[in-house]
C-alpha cells in the first residue's frame, strides 16, 4: 500500500443528542462528506470512557473523535465537559506512547448543524491522512 | 370512520407545547387521549424556536420525566415521534374541531381532517416526491423565509414525520407527478376528507396564540423595507435549522450586519392592544445574545424597551448577564416610527433618551419584538365550544380556577388564556391534565399500558440482520443484498434478508416470519435514524420475545446511502457499521427493569394556599396526605392579604381552603412540626418528623411514596427606608391591612409614598419578586377609591405589570397615581423630621430631585425564600437556585419537579408567585403524582448504569460526578475484598448518561445497553480498524 493511496480509518463517538442527530440532518440535507468516519451512538460523550478511546486504537483507528452537545447545552448536564476532559488526558497519553495526541479530538455541535458535523468529518479525514497511518496500524502489518 | 372510545377518554385541541404536555400527563395517568391539531404538524410556535431563554438549550431533547417513549429519558416531541408515542395517545393532524355536543363527563366532538395526500404511516421520508414537484412556495416554517414545494417536508424533523402536500393546487390535477415516484404508494392525491366522531369526558383546550403582524402599524416599514424583520424571522435566520443555517446577513445586502436593534412592545402596551405580551423583553435578550454568538461580538445589539419585565426565575439574572457580559445595550425609549436610507437600506431610528434629547442613528438591521395575541380562530372555537373569551380575546379564566373555562368539562392549557413564557404553559397544562384526570378517574378506572418484559433468550445468540432498501432510498445508492450477504458472514448471525419497506405492515410481517421461522434471538436492522425507528422495532421484538437490549440499528441511510455519493463508499460503511451492530446485539443483555409498589401516600409540607390546594387535589383522588405545618395555622402568606387587584376577596377563599382541609377525612394536618429527615427512595420514602407542642418535643416517622414541598417565601424584613423604625413607614402588606379594617384612617391622607424594589440590593437573594408592583398599583387604586384626593406617588425601576395586569397599571395613572422611576444606583433617600417623614428622589425627566412629604410611606420589600428552605433542602439533598429558592428539574419544562424523583416543589417556595400561578402549580404537582402513586407497581429503569458491587472499593467517584445525584453509598452491603460499603444505583433515579461508568476507577459500573463487553470484546473488537478493507487500498 503506497502513502498516496492511504485512506484512513476514524471513529466518531457521538452522543444520541447533538451528535448524533447532526450526523442525521447531514443526511436529510444529503451533505457529503468522507465516508472514513465509523459513527460510534453512545447515549451521551460522558459515556466515552478513555479505555473507549485507547481500545480504538489498540485496534488499528487511526483517529478518533467525540461530537458532543455545545458546552452548557449537554443533555446530560456537563457529560460534555466530562469527554473533554477525558480527551485531553487521552491526548497527552497518545503523546506519551507515540502514536500521537492530534489523532484525537473533541469537537461540539447542535442537532441542526449537519454542515457542521460533515465538515469536521472532513476536516479530521484530511488531519489523519496527513499525518499517515496510526503507527499501531503499521505495527500490526497492514 | 367512526371511532369507539370509552367516555373516560379526553380530548385535546391544539398540538403545540401546551397540549403536548397535556396530553402526555393525561395519558400517562392511564387514560386515552386524542390529540388534535390544526396544522400539518405538532410543536407549534416553539417548533420555530431554535432554544429557550434563559437555559440557552434545545427544545428537542429536554423535558420528561416520562421513561419509555422516544429518546432513552424522552422529551416533549420525541415521545410523540410515531414509533415512540405513548399508546394511549391518538394524534390527529390537519383536523379541527367542527362541534362539540354535551356535558362534563360525556361530550360528544365531531372532526374533520383534510385530505391526507401524504399518508404519514405509510411516508418513509426519501423525498422522491419533492424532487418531481414543480411548484415553489414559501415555507411557513421559516416565516416564508425559504421555499419549499408544493410537496416537501417543512423542515427535517416533524411529527409526524412525514411529507405532506400543502395544498391541492388546480396544478396538481394534471401533474401528478408525485404519485407513481413514491415508492410505498404514500401519495394519494384523490384523498379525501375524513369526518368522525369521538365520545370524550373533557376537553383541554391550548391552541396557544399567535404574533402580531406589524403590517397593521405601518410605520415600522415591515414588509416595505427589508431589512425590518419580527422577531420569529430573525430566530429562523440566525437559527441552525434555519434557512441561513445560522449564518446571519443584512436581508438587503447579504452582508454581515453591524448594527442590530430590536423594537419592543409592537403591537402590545399600546391603546389598541393594552395587555403586556410577557415573554418579548427576555425573547429579545435572547435573539440579542444570539446575534452576539453568532455573528460576533462587534455587532451593536441595541434594546429599545419601556420595562424590563425580568420577571420570572433567572431571568434578571440572565438580562444582566446579556449585558455585562454580551454587551448588549439597553435604551428606555419607545420608537414609534422609522425611516429607510434609500441608497444603503440602513434603516435611521429616531429615540428620545429619558432627558428628553433627541437622537437619530442608522441600524442595518430592525427587529420588531411582536406581541402575543389571541390565536386566529379564537372566537370560532369560543363560539363552538361555548366559553366566554375576555376583552382580549385569550380564553377567560377565574383568579382561583386559573385552568377553568367558563364551561365545566372544558380546561385551558398554556397561552391561550394569557400571554405566557414556556415554564408557565407547562405548569398550567399539567394543572389542566390534573383536571381531567380528577373528572375522567370518576368515570372509568385508568388503564396504565402493560410494557412486555421478554426474559433473557436461551442458548446461543442467533442474530437476524433485515437491510432496508427503504424503496430506493438506500438501494440504488448501494448494494443492500451485498451488504445482507455480507451479515450472514458475521459471526451468530443465522439469517439475513433485505426487506424493501422494514417499517411499514409487510416489512414488519416479513421479519416476525423470520425471526419465527429461523428461530432467531437477536435482531438487527441496517435502515435509517436510530432516534426515530429502534423503538418500532423494539416493540415488534419485545411481542415475539426479544427483549429491549438485543435489538440494535445501524443507520446505512442518512449516515452512509445519503452522504457518500461513491456507492463503493457508502456500502463500505454501511458494512462496517452493520458489523458494529451485530457484535452489540450478540453481546446485548435485556434493559434493566425494577418493578417497585409505592405506598399511596404523600407528604405535603407546609399549609399555605400551594400545600393545601395540593393536599386537597390529591386526596380527592384518593390518596392519604400528611400535611406538615410548621406553625400552628393553616394559611401561610395569604392570610395577611386582604384584597387582590382583580376584586377578590383572598380571605374568603383561603378560609375556606382550610376548612376544606381541616375536614377532609383523607388529610391529617401537623401543625408545629418540622422536618428532621428523609431516608428510602421515590414510592417508599421513610421521613421523619419533629411536632413541638406544649414544650414537649416528639418525633414522628412517616412511611410515603412521594414528597410535596409548599414551604413558601417570607416578605424581606430590613430596615430600610425606615422600616419599622417610624411609624409612617409601612410594609405593602401592612397598608393592605389598614386599607381593609381602618379605611377611615386612608380618607385622612394628603399624600402616600411607595417604593419598590425594597430589599433588591441589600437582602441575600435579589430577584425580582415579581409580584410587588402589582400588589402596589392595587393598593394605589384602593387609596384613590376610598380618597381620589390622595396624591399617590410610586417610585419604581421597573413596572412589572406583565400580561393582562398592565390595565391596572394603565388604570393606575388614569386615576392619577404618579410613577417616578429611579436609578438603582440613586436611590430614593427617606428621612425622618419632627414634621414627618421627608422622601426624596430624582426625577429623571426633568432631572429634578422631589421632595415628597408623604403621610405614609408603603414599602414594597422583595419576597424571599421561607428562613429554613436552605435547611429543607440540605436534609434532603436537594439544589437552591441562585435566588435561594429551591431549583426545579428544569426552569422551563420541568417546573414542578426535582431531579431527584418523588419530590415535588409549589408556590413561593419554588419563586415567589401570584395565587393562580401557585394554584396551578399545586394542581400540576397533583397530576404528576397522579400519574404513578395509587396504580399499584411501577416498573423504573431501562437503560441504566448498574454497580457491580463486588467490584466496588466505595471510592465516592460516582456519587460526586453523577448529574443526577443517583447513586449512595449502601453500608449494608459489601464491596472489594468483603469490606462493607458498595455504591448502588438508584434505576428510578439514574438517568441512563453513563458519566459514572466512565469515570469509575475500577470499571465497577456497566450501562446496560452499552457494556464494556459488548464495546471492546477482544474477539470482536468493533471501535478501531474496518473489517471490510477500503476500495482504495
Amino acid at each position: 500500500m503506497s502513502e498516496t493511496a492511504f485512506e484512513p480509518e476514524i471513529t466518531a463517538f457521538v452522543c444520541q443528542y447533538c451528535g448524533d442527530m447532526a450526523a442525521d440532518s447531514a443526511g436529510w440535507n444529503r451533505i457529503s462528506y468522507p465516508a472514513n468516519v465509523k459513527i460510534v451512538r453512545l447515549p451521551c460523550t460522558g459515556k466515552v470512557d478513555v479505555h473507549h478511546i485507547l481500545n480504538a486504537f489498540e485496534h488499528g483507528a487511526d483517529g478518533v473523535y467525540v461530537v458532543a452537545c455545545p458546552e452548557g447545552n449537554c443533555h446530560h448536564i456537563n457529560g460534555n465537559l466530562s469527554a473533554k476532559r477525558r480527551v485531553k488526558y487521552a491526548q497527552s497519553l497518545l503523546d506519551e506512547v507515540g502514536v500521537g495526541g492530534n489523532r484525537l479530538e473533541m469537537f461540539h455541535v447542535t442537532a441542526a448543524q449537519g454542515d457542521e458535523f460533515a465538515r469536521i468529518a472532513a476536516e479530521m479525514t484530511e488531519r489523519i491522512r496527513a499525518l499517515g497511518p496510526s503507527p499501531v496500524r503499521r505495527a500490526m502489518g497492514k | 370512520m367512526a371511532e369507539k372510545a370509552p367516555v373516560s377518554a379526553a380530548l385535546v385541541i391544539g398540538g403545540g407545547v401546551a397540549g403536548q404536555r397535556a396530553a402526555l400527563d393525561i395519558a400517562e395517568a392511564g387514560f386515552p387521549v386524542y390529540l388534535v391539531e390544526n396544522g400539518p404538524s405538532l410543536g407549534g410556535i416553539v417548533a420555530q424556536l431554535g432554544f429557550m431563554f434563559p437555559t440557552h438549550d434545545c427544545v428537542l431533547c429536554r423535558g420528561g420525566r416520562d421513561h419509555g417513549y422516544g429518546c432513552t429519558r424522552p422529551a416533549i416531541s420525541p415521545a410523540f415521534h410515531e414509533n415512540s408515542r405513548h399508546p394511549n395517545i391518538q394524534v390527529h393532524t390537519s383536523t379541527e374541531v367542527v362541534s362539540v355536543e354535551g356535558r362534563a363527563g360525556d361530550f360528544t366532538v365531531h372532526l374533520r381532517q383534510r385530505p391526507q395526500y401524504v399518508n404519514p404511516e405509510r411516508c418513509i421520508n426519501c423525498g422522491k416526491c419533492a424532487e418531481v414537484c414543480p411548484i415553489e412556495i414559501e415555507n411557513p416554517f421559516h416565516e416564508g423565509l425559504a421555499k419549499r414545494k408544493l410537496i416537501d417536508k417543512d423542515t427535517g424533523r416533524l411529527i409526524p414525520d412525514s411529507y405532506y402536500l400543502w395544498e391541492k393546487a388546480e396544478y396538481c390535477e394534471t401533474c401528478h407527478k408525485c404519485e407513481p415516484v413514491c415508492p410505498t404508494q404514500a401519495v394519494n392525491l384523490s384523498a379525501q376528507p375524513k369526518e368522525w366522531e369521538v365520545q370524550v369526558g373533557a376537553i383541554v383546550l391550548s391552541t396557544g396564540y399567535r404574533l402580531f403582524d406589524p403590517r397593521e402599524y405601518e410605520e415600522y416599514g415591515y414588509k416595505r423595507f427589508p431589512n425590518v424583520l419580527t422577531s420569529l424571522e430573525f430566530e429562523r435566520l440566525v437559527s441552525n435549522n434555519g434557512p441561513l443555517m445560522g449564518h446571519f446577513v443584512t436581508p438587503a445586502t447579504g452582508e454581515k450586519p453591524k448594527s442590530i436593534a430590536w423594537l419592543q412592545c409592537v403591537g402590545s402596551r399600546d391603546h389598541r392592544y393594552p395587555w403586556c405580551s410577557a415573554i418579548c423583553c427576555l425573547h429579545a435578550t435572547k435573539e440579542a445574545i444570539l446575534a452576539k454568538e453568532r455573528i460576533g461580538q462587534d455587532v451593536a445589539c441595541r434594546i429599545f424597551f419601556m420595562d424590563q419585565r425580568t420577571f420570572n426565575k433567572e431571568y434578571h439574572a440572565y438580562y444582566e448577564r446579556s449585558r455585562e457580559l454580551y454587551g448588549v445595550e439597553y435604551i428606555r425609549s419607545r420608537i414609534s416610527g422609522l425611516r429607510q436610507d434609500p441608497k444603503t437600506k440602513q434603516i435611521y431610528l429616531r429615540w428620545r433618551d429619558e432627558a428628553g434629547k433627541f437622537h437619530e442613528e442608522p441600524y442595518d438591521v430592525v427587529v420588531l419584538s411582536v406581541g402575543v395575541h389571541p390565536p386566529e380562530q379564537s372566537e370560532r372555537v369560543a363560539r363552538m365550544l361555548g366559553i366566554d373569551l375576555n376583552d382580549y380575546g385569550f380564553c377567560h379564566t377565574e383568579k382561583f380556577t386559573p385552568v377553568a373555562t367558563t364551561r365545566a368539562g372544558v380546561f385551558a392549557a398554556g397561552a391561550v388564556s394569557a400571554p405566557r413564557e414556556m415554564a408557565e404553559a407547562f405548569t398550567t397544562s399539567t394543572a389542566a391534565a390534573n383536571e381531567v384526570i380528577q373528572l375522567l378517574s370518576a368515570l372509568g378506572k385508568p388503564q396504565v399500558p402493560a410494557k412486555p418484559q421478554p426474559a433473557m433468550p436461551e442458548g446461543p445468540a442467533r442474530v437476524g440482520v433485515f437491510v432496508c432498501r427503504c424503496g430506493g432510498a438506500i438501494e440504488g445508492h448501494m448494494d443492500t443484498a451485498d451488504l445482507a450477504m455480507y451479515a450472514a458472514t458475521l459471526p451468530q448471525v443465522a439469517y439475513t434478508a433485505a426487506v424493501d419497506f422494514p417499517c411499514l405492515a409487510e416489512g414488519q410481517e416479513e421479519i416476525r416470519r423470520a425471526i419465527a421461522v429461523h428461530k432467531l434471538n437477536r435482531l438487527v436492522v441496517a435502515g435509517c435514524s436510530v432516534r426515530t425507528h429502534l423503538a418500532l422495532f423494539e416493540r415488534l421484538a419485545e411481542e415475539v420475545g426479544i427483549p429491549r437490549g438485543l435489538v440494535t440499528m445501524a443507520n446505512i441511510r442518512e449516515q452512509a446511502a445519503w452522504v457518500h455519493p461513491n456507492p463503493a463508499d457508502a456500502a463500505r460503511k454501511a458494512k462496517e457499521l452493520t458489523r458494529v451492530a451485530v457484535v452489540r446485539a450478540v453481546k446485548g443483555r435485556p434493559v434493566k427493569i425494577d418493578t417497585i409498589e409505592p405506598i399511596p401516600e404523600v407528604l405535603v409540607l407546609g399549609g399555605g394556599v400551594a400545600g393545601m390546594t395540593a393536599a386537597l387535589e390529591l386526596a380527592n383522588a384518593g390518596l392519604d396526605v400528611t400535611l406538615v405545618e410548621k406553625t400552628d395555622r393553616l394559611g401561610g402568606i395569604v392570610r395577611r392579604k386582604y384584597h387582590l387587584v382583580e376584586g377578590q376577596d383572598p380571605q374568603q377563599y383561603v378560609q375556606s381552603l382550610v376548612n376544606q382541609v381541616l375536614k377532609h377525612a383523607r388529610i391529617k394536618v401537623l401543625f408545629n412540626t418540622r422536618l428532621v429527615s428523609q431516608s428510602g427512595r421515590p414510592g417508599r420514602f421513610r421521613t421523619v418528623l419533629q411536632h413541638v407542642e406544649n414544650g414537649r418535643t416528639e418525633e414522628i416517622a412517616l412511611e410515603h411514596g412521594a414528597t410535596v414541598l409548599a414551604i413558601g417565601g417570607v416578605p424581606y424584613a430590613g430596615g430600610e427606608y425606615m422600616l419599622g423604625q417610624h411609624p409612617q413607614a409601612v410594609s405593602q402588606l401592612e397598608l393592605e391591612r389598614i386599607l381593609a379594617e381602618e379605611p377611615e384612617r386612608i380618607k385622612g391622607l394628603r399624600q402616600v409614598v411607595m417604593i419598590q424594589c425594597v430589599g433588591r440590593d441589600e437582602a441575600p437573594h435579589s430577584p425580582c419578586s415579581r409580584i410587588c408592583c402589582t400588589g402596589a398599583v392595587g393598593n394605589a387604586l384602593k387609596i384613590k377609591e376610598l380618597n381620589p384626593a390622595c396624591q399617590v406617588y410610586v417610585l419604581y425601576r421597573d413596572v412589572m405589570t406583565y400580561g393582562p395586569r398592565e390595565a391596572y397599571y394603565t388604570a393606575a395613572r388614569e386615576k392619577g397615581v404618579l410613577f417616578v422611576r429611579y436609578d438603582p444606583a440613586e436611590k430614593p433617600a427617606v428621612s425622618a423630621t419632627p414634621q414627618g417623614l421627608v422622601v426624596k428622589v430624582r426625577e429623571r425627566t426633568l432631572n429634578e430631585m422631589l421632595e415628597l412629604r408623604p403621610d405614609l410611606l408603603a414599602l414594597s420589600t422583595v419576597t424571599q425564600p421561607a428562613p429554613d428552605t436552605a435547611d429543607v433542602a440540605w436534609r434532603l439533598g436537594l439544589p437552591l437556585s441562585l435566588e435561594g429558592f429551591f431549583q426545579e428539574a428544569h426552569t422551563k419544562m420541568r417546573p414542578t419537579e426535582f431531579v431527584k424523583p418523588g419530590v415535588y416543589v409549589a408556590g413561593l417556595a419554588h419563586y415567589p408567585k401570584f395565587i393562580e400561578d401557585s394554584v396551578a402549580q399545586a394542581k400540576a404537582v397533583s397530576a404528576q403524582i397522579l400519574q404513578w402513586l395509587g396504580h399499584g407497581p411501577v416498573q423504573v429503569g431501562g437503560l441504566v448504569a448498574e454497580v457491580n458491587q463486588e467490584r466496588c472499593v466505595g471510592c465516592l467517584t460516582c456519587v460526586r460526578i453523577c448529574p443526577y445525584h443517583a447513586p449512595y453509598i449502601d453500608y449494608s452491603v459489601p464491596g472489594i475484598g468483603g469490606i462493607m460499603g458498595a455504591a448502588y444505583i438508584d434505576p428510578a433515579r439514574c438517568q441512563g448518561c453513563g458519566l459514572c461508568t466512565a469515570e469509575c476507577p475500577n470499571k465497577a459500573i456497566q450501562l446496560y445497553g452499552y457494556h464494556d463487553e459488548a464495546l471492546m470484546d477482544p474477539a470482536m473488537p468493533v471501535l478501531g480498524r474496518w473489517e471490510v478493507p477500503s476500495p482504495a487500498a
